[in-house]
């Protein structure tokens, strides 16, 4: 697998929660250097005011100061444990504690505090490839998951195939996969429907879909 | 009253495999410390080390300036000598005023870059021999961090013009044995040889590539072109009369430029060093380095490496290559790109140049691919 990596910050857009806004002044002139703009993010009531829904992957990186405990709370998806940007943790106290929240949050590179301009590139290079490379990798996972779901159904048309046409199963499986490759679906769900076209149609007759109470509400059948 | 006096480190490896280039540059140095000392403002004592191209040497030798007082060394010429220094320079807050091209992604607060940035001379290159000369490259280099990513620049640029680079090989800095590598670009037959290859290497190569393609009946500098973004003046003598003709440069000052400025340097440079080498870009970057390091001390009235380095944002003064000024953003250089081919006479006829000083762009924002090109590099580089 070979992934693409971001090189060119440009227009990038860097979101900085720290106690002391504009403190780490060569955090700010290194990235303006790299083409990306800082904004300080303000605190109100220990908590860090951000509109998460107008962040923007493809623009923002989040810069979180850890000595700030509890200063910011981002969605993390539980699967991927990713944020919705790319997230680089500003370290000044090296505790376990601090260190494990920024990795809650998601974050994929770090920074010292005070911040050096030499490891500003370092850090955003890492940061946002890291944040890339990890969407990629769980959008294959979340792919390789549902292909794997649908082996049972593979299982059944094959079984159907040789049953139906009295052939091996070496011969149903290429008959599948062929004809996948031509309807342009992978195996899997092109079986999944081949099973749900051929099932039999559900038996109308004596069969009620739910029963009405008399409260008006429906029990599942 | 009494004139203000610095002590100011000048660190060139004056001896080792790429000592002409270096020469030229402590020669460039030396004439600036003459003319600043004939103008009668600031007095400044020049302390001239010499690393002899060895890398240890040069971080020894930093210690020593910066230890003894020195605030501000003009000097090195390779990369990995910078990167080898900038740390000390760093630690014990001095400048390091850095005057030759390099392959930029770098800018230390520690660093006044005069020289040209990748923007200012592969890029200039990447445009003129992909628009006039052909698409299918060669690139040859000496082992290190300045033939890495130049031809990286080089190859994500090539390769966005619709441009193939065929083959990468990297020798030793010093090293002279090219049979392999010339049969190798000689069997791939390129529209030209891209050269990262420094010092006495680079030397040899255009001599041994011409040599060849000479007894295969190939006109080598109308068939396969060598071009190089280090290629100066005083080296042509070293690659020999017989291969000296038809190689392109990239560079932001040539000696064959026709400005007053540039005449009236050339007559004091040949003047106070008749024993040469001739100038070259990396010795008018040491000679800007200097007169903008004056200036900048004449405006702080101290040498504090902070006050220095807010003093030199925005200089400018009209060198032999034209304007140059520093970028207060990035500390590094406006310069003007030009191409140039090299003739018999030791000179370059300059082919193309741009109209006006550039903005140095070190680490390529406004001019390289928000991506990286997905060519996969070789795991194994041919060494």
């Amino acid at each position: 697998m070979s992934i693409r990596l971001l090189q060119n910050f440009k227009g990038g857009r860097a979101l900085v929660v720290t106690k002391h806004a504009g403190s780490e002044t060569t955090l700010e002139t290194t990235l303006a250097k790299l083409g990306v703009a800082t904004e300080y993010c303000e605190i109100v009531g220990g908590r860090a005011q951000i509109d998460i829904n107008s962040l923007q992957p493809e623009r923002d990186i989040l810069f979180v100061d850890g000595d700030l405990e509890g200063a910011v709370a981002i969605e993390v998806d539980p699967a991927s444990r990713l944020p919705q940007v790319p997230v680089i943790g500003l370290v000044g106290v090296e505790a376990p504690s601090r260190l494990k929240a920024l990795v809650n949050l998601g974050a994929t590179s770090f920074l010292r505090k005070p911040v050096h301009g030499g490891a500003v590139y370092t850090s955003l290079f890492m940061g946002i490839n890291q944040f890339l490379l990890r969407s990629e990798m769980h959008e294959r996972l979340q792919d390789l998951e549902a292909r794997r779901r649908g082996r049972r159904a593979v299982l059944r048309a094959v079984i159907l195939l040789m049953r139906e046409n009295r052939v091996d199963e070496d011969t149903a499986y290429s008959e599948l996969r062929r004809e996948s490759m031509r309807a342009r679906q992978n195996l899997e769900l092109y079986c999944e429907e081949l099973l749900n076209r051929r099932a039999k149609p559900p038996d109308k007759a004596g069969r009620a879909t739910s029963i009405t109470l008399r409260d008006g509400k429906k029990q599942a059948m | 009253m009494a004139r203000k006096q610095f002590r100011i480190g000048v660190m060139f490896s004056t001896t080792g495999s790429y000592s002409v280039v270096a020469r030229s540059m402590l020669n460039g140095a030396l004439l600036a410390f003459r003319e600043i000392e004939e103008a009668g403002g600031i007095s400044i004592q020049p302390v001239v080390v010499n690393p002899s191209g060895d890398l240890s040497r040069y971080r020894a030798l930093s210690l020593e300036l910066l230890s003894s007082g020195i605030r501000h060394v003009v000097g090195c010429y390779t990369s990995s000598s910078r990167k080898e220094v900038i740390p000390c320079f760093e630690k014990h807050d001095g400048l390091l005023w850095y005057p030759s091209h390099y392959e930029g992604f770098e800018s230390s607060d520690n660093v006044i870059y005069t020289g040209a940035a990748p923007n200012q001379h592969v890029l200039p290159l990447v445009d003129y021999l992909a628009s006039r000369i052909g698409s299918r490259a060669f690139c040859v280099g000496s082992n290190y961090i300045w033939a890495w990513e130049n031809n990286r620049i080089f190859r994500e640029a090539l390769t966005a013009r619709g441009g193939t680079v065929l083959a990468e090989r990297y020798l030793s800095v010093g090293d002279t044995e090219f049979d392999q590598v010339i049969t190798a670009i000689l069997d791939a037959r390129p529209n030209f040889v891209f050269n990262n290859l420094i010092g006495t290497s680079a030397y040899a190569f255009f001599r041994t590539f011409r040599a060849a393609c000479r007894a295969r009946g190939i006109n080598q500098a109308a068939e396969i072109p060598v071009a190089s973004c280090t290629l100066s003046e005083p080296e042509l003598p070293e690659i020999g009369a017989d291969a000296v003709d038809g190689h392109l440069s990239s560079s932001v000052y040539f000696s064959s430029l026709d400005s007053p400025e540039n005449v009236a340097f050339i007559r004091a440079y040949a003047a106070a060093f008749p024993a040469g080498p001739v100038s070259s870009a990396d010795a008018e970057a040491s000679y800007i380095a200097v007169k903008l390091l004056a200036a900048a001390l004449e405006q702080a009235g101290t040498d504090d490496a902070r006050t220095v380095r807010a003093a030199v944002a925005n200089q400018s003064f009209v060198a032999p290559q034209g304007e140059v000024r520093v970028d207060p953003q990035t500390f590094h250089a406006w310069l003007t790109p030009r191409i140039g081919r090299s003739a018999a006479d030791g000179q370059f006829e300059i082919l193309l140049e741009a109209r006006q000083p550039i903005a140095p762009d070190p680490y390529l924002v406004q001019s390289s691919p928000r991506f990286a090109s997905a060519m996969r590099s070789p795991l194994l580089r041919v060494v």
